[in-house]
């Protein structure tokens, strides 16, 4: 007799969950420029002289010449959507209703990706004109999330 | 080698500057949800641990028994023969007093898991498991130990179902 056969009483498989959790501090640049979301409304960026580059988000460091960035600049809360697509699933692989437009928005030489809102899909194009549209102040945490959305202009 | 830095550079945070709001940060948690086949070995295994018995395996070529039981035998890689219950008495084989829990933790009184050579199985065969009941300077290499169950229905085929391995009490 070999030992081929499954024990009908034995679990078929260990189901378990890692309990994985992280926190992630943003560093010295990202604590300014968080804050100055949650704070303020603003979106800031660094400014480097040598290579005359407008960072955003901020940076402490010029990724060009390397030095040290302590210009900080606030770049307003309109930008222009360089590129965008649309999400037709959740993020747990459900169909979505009606698509989520993602667009990487342009702020001096960077910019952010994130959602746009009040927007038909139909007519969202490369170079469009959008603006931040902030949460309440008291809703606000100090994340990129406190920008609900992006709205045309 | 850390007791020559005197001052770590960069900024220290504690619980406390997290609640405080002090240092902004982004919480995250991940979606770790695992199904790990059991197999014929382990599910067996698992199994018998739920009716209360340490099951291994036998190979009769190589005249081996092997704890938690395999379905190949890791000498002669020929399957094996014949699954066979065996004690849940043992002997410590090595052991660690460990003032750390699994989530870094300092705590008072150690946790001491060992390896323990299960009687029945063949020499140096035995299982990873924690001791209890025990005063934490008295355990030794070679000491003899039982396993302390949960209760029948609490226990659901798993290696927790022994709680912990205690000190024999020699009949």
């Amino acid at each position: 007799m070999t030992l081929l056969h499954r024990d009908p009483n034995a679990p078929a498989a260990w189901v378990d969950n890692l309990p994985v959790e992280n926190r992630y501090t943003y560093g010295l640049a990202g604590e300014k420029f968080f804050r100055a979301i949650k704070d303020n409304g603003q979106i800031l960026g660094t400014h480097c002289p040598n290579c005359d580059q407008t960072y955003v988000p901020a940076t402490v460091f010029c990724e060009r010449c390397l030095a040290q960035l302590d210009e900080w600049v606030d770049v307003g809360t309109t930008g222009e959507v360089v590129t965008y697509t649309f999400l037709h699933v959740n993020l747990d692989g459900s169909p979505r209703q009606d698509p989520e437009i993602i667009a990487f928005v342009r702020f001096a030489d960077g910019g952010l990706v994130h959602r746009l809102g009040e927007v038909d899909p139909e007519k969202a194009e490369f170079g469009m004109m959008v603006q931040a549209v902030f949460k309440p102040a008291a809703e606000r945490v100090g994340s990129i999330l406190d920008i609900d959305h992006f709205k045309p202009v | 080698m850390t007791a020559k830095i005197k001052e770590f550079p960069g900024i220290s945070l504690s619980e406390q500057d997290f609640k405080d709001g002090k240092i902004l940060f982004n919480f995250d948690k991940l979606n770790g949800i695992y199904a790990w086949d059991t197999g014929v070995g382990i599910g067996s295994y698992l199994a018998s641990l739920k009716n209360g018995v340490i099951l291994g395996s036998h190979c009769k070529t190589c005249r081996k028994v092997v704890v938690p039981p395999r379905v190949v035998c890791e000498w002669c890689y020929r399957p094996m023969d014949e699954f066979v219950p065996l004690k849940d008495t043992g002997t410590v084989n090595t052991f660690s007093l460990c003032y750390v829990t699994w989530d870094v933790q300092r705590i008072k009184e150690p946790e001491i898991p060992a390896v323990i050579n299960i009687d029945g199985a063949s020499p140096l065969h035995g299982i990873m498991h924690m001791l209890s009941e025990v005063d934490p300077n008295a355990v030794k290499i070679g000491m003899r130990v039982q396993a302390v169950w949960k209760p029948a229905n609490e226990r659901r085929g798993s290696i927790n179902d022994i709680m912990y391995f205690k000190p024999l009490e020699e009949k």
